[in-house]
């Protein structure tokens, strides 16, 4: 394998393009897959935040953004179901905000009982910062700039109703370019104009005796007018529905595979002119009685010593750019995972790449040594 | 009872379609016996190299037998024509073929691990090899770095790593200056004197003679010609 290594080191223009080709293709793979990633978790963080094992909505709601109210004997039906410990109410709505300096800007409100989970964010949960009012705002601080609060508390106005911004979160930032502000429940209703008994989403939580599914299944029988999903479920719903049928997932999959398309033809351009460069030296290995898989292996060693490099200088472009692309875009979110699994489809392509290369090299006619 | 040691028997070759048709080899026959140096000589287009791709395994006859080490080779798959080329056959070139991207030394090893990828001590015996033909000082000299006379050096201890029983030679020294060219020569002659190898050298340079055992003339894809030489 030292001449396959020899090969591309000694064509280093030629090295350097296809590293490269590589590199772009990890680097636009990985940053569309942290895009995706980052989009499915937004779809369902607010659902995923919660202690709740299941979520019970309006018939037909798609996503948490789209709740509609449902009456407040739902919730005491459900509260009066064998194995329900305890049950907490959310409700969102768009509102006008207007910022202290006069702004109005439209907003999602988002509230929630405090018992909603230890991760929702709400001013009255366990654990909040102490002095905090309980019907006290809260804006992720990647908003900082649509909320435009310069100090806090901050005097604001809710669909009209005076509020006041206490504290900056983080991790719950605009989804959808428009940013959500949290409050409880009881302030929420207040500026939405929903009644105390009404609800958007009811969320239950199962005693330790019982199983989820089947507390679920006698809800849907006791309760046949809304919808009733474990919380997985929801969120399943949740980010299906943004990612699919909006098409703004699938915009993110397709510039991830354009990426992994323009890797692969740049690479296999480059590799297949390198292959058609050394052709002779294929020819003579194959006279000196190398194997076909001696020769496909070389090929293919140079693929792969190629697309090792480049996933690498792919990986390291691309960590300290998504870093950078968190302060524009902040709910993008590179797992760890997502930066070993994206080698896998770039060595791939590399492979790929190599196919009409390694043809190629093996119907070379040995026979061409003796045309000087 | 010929010896069929090396050679071809009613061997004829064609290259071209129709009008378009050369016939390279006419109905060859020739055996070339265990531990001689034979010359192969005649104009351009007698059919030299196609007789040597024959004598390689490099190319299969239209009609007629192809012996190495007295078996008929005809009948093999490509993967056994190669095998065949991997024990018992290697080729110096004109044009030296080495590995452009390789160390002479490195050259050299590659073709110890293409007769036996499992052998080990590869770079001691390619050095050994260097040294033996005067290249000690050049073992990590690339091929750009060296001169004619020693790109084919290293050329031919490529050819005699894993010691095989044949050398087919195409041109060795049209490249060379009288010097070096006698010098390969020399070399040659040495595989068949000390190591009992069987040497066929294609050639249009008479410095040849006085190294070969007998000389074939092949005229529009014939035999003209057989002579003794030594």
């Amino acid at each position: 394998m030292k001449l396959a290594w020899q090969n591309i080191i000694h064509d280093r223009a030629r090295f350097s393009v296809t590293v490269l080709g590589v590199s772009f293709a990890v680097f636009l793979m990985v940053f569309q897959g942290s895009l995706l990633v980052g989009f499915l978790r937004a779809a369902s963080r607010l659902i995923d935040a919660s202690d709740s094992d299941i979520w019970i909505t309006a018939r037909g709601v798609q996503a948490f953004e789209f709740g509609t109210p449902i009456e407040g004997r739902v919730r005491e039906m459900a509260a009066g179901i064998p194995g329900v410990l305890e049950t907490s109410r959310v409700c969102m709505a768009f509102a006008v905000y207007r910022t202290p300096n006069g702004k109005q800007q439209v907003v999602a409100l988002v509230g929630a009982d405090r018992n909603a989970g230890k991760h929702f964010p709400v001013p009255d949960a366990p654990g909040s910062a102490e002095g905090m009012s309980p019907d006290a705002v809260l804006y992720d601080v990647s908003d900082r700039d649509l909320i435009q609060v310069t100090a806090m508390p901050a005097e604001v106005e809710v669909n009209r109703h005076h509020a006041s911004i206490e504290r900056q979160i983080e991790g719950y930032g605009a989804f959808l370019g428009v940013p959500f502000l949290f409050t409880s429940y009881r302030n929420a209703s207040r500026y939405m104009g929903v009644g105390p008994e009404e609800a958007m989403f009811v969320l239950l939580r199962v005693d330790k005796g019982y199983s989820t599914a089947e507390v679920q299944q006698n809800l849907r029988q006791r309760l046949p007018e809304v919808d009733v999903l474990t919380r997985d479920e929801f969120a399943r719903k949740s980010r299906t529905y943004w990612t699919i049928k909006t098409g703004a997932g699938g915009a993110i999959l397709t510039a991830a595979v354009l990426g992994f398309l323009i890797g692969l033809v740049v690479v296999s351009q480059t590799i297949y002119a390198n292959t058609m460069e050394n052709i002779e030296e294929y020819a003579t290995l194959k006279a000196l009685g190398a194997s076909q898989a001696f020769v496909a292996r070389i090929v293919l060693a140079q693929a792969l010593i190629c697309g090792a490099v480049g996933s690498i200088l792919g990986l390291l472009a691309v960590v300290p750019s998504i870093g950078y692309a968190k302060s524009l875009i902040p709910w993008i979110y590179t797992p760890w995972w997502l930066l070993l699994v994206m080698v896998v489809p770039s060595l791939a392509m590399c492979s790929l790449a190599s196919i009409a290369s390694v043809r190629s090299a093996l119907t070379v006619e040995p026979g061409r040594v003796f045309r000087a | 009872m010929p010896n069929h040691f090396l050679g071809v028997e009613g061997a004829s070759v064609s290259f071209g379609k129709r009008e378009a048709q050369v016939r390279a080899l006419r109905g060859v026959s020739q055996f070339f016996e265990r531990g001689t140096l034979s010359l192969v000589m005649g104009p351009s287009g007698s059919g030299k190299t196609t007789l040597l791709s024959l004598l390689g395994c490099l190319l299969s006859p239209d009609e007629g037998t192809v012996f190495i080490e007295g078996i008929a080779v005809n009948g093999l798959s490509e993967a056994e024509r190669t095998t065949v080329r991997q024990k018992k056959i290697s080729f110096v070139f004109q044009a030296f073929r080495l590995f452009h991207s390789l160390s002479a030394i490195d050259n050299v090893a590659l073709g110890f691990e293409l007769r036996d990828a499992a052998l080990p001590g590869r770079m001691e015996m390619a050095r050994e090899l260097l040294v033996r033909f005067g290249l000690g000082d050049k073992l990590n000299q690339e091929p750009n770095e060296l001169s004619p006379g020693e790109k084919q050096r290293v050329a031919i201890a490529r050819a005699l790593a894993g010691n095989p029983p044949i050398l087919l030679a195409d041109e060795p020294t049209a490249s060379l200056d009288a010097h070096a060219g006698r010098n390969i020569c020399q070399i040659l002659r040495n595989q068949v004197d000390d190591d009992g190898r069987t040497v066929v050298v294609v050639t249009h340079d008479p410095r040849w003679r006085e190294f070969a055992d007998r000389t074939i003339t092949l005229c529009d894809g014939q035999i003209e010609q057989e002579e003794k030489n030594l």
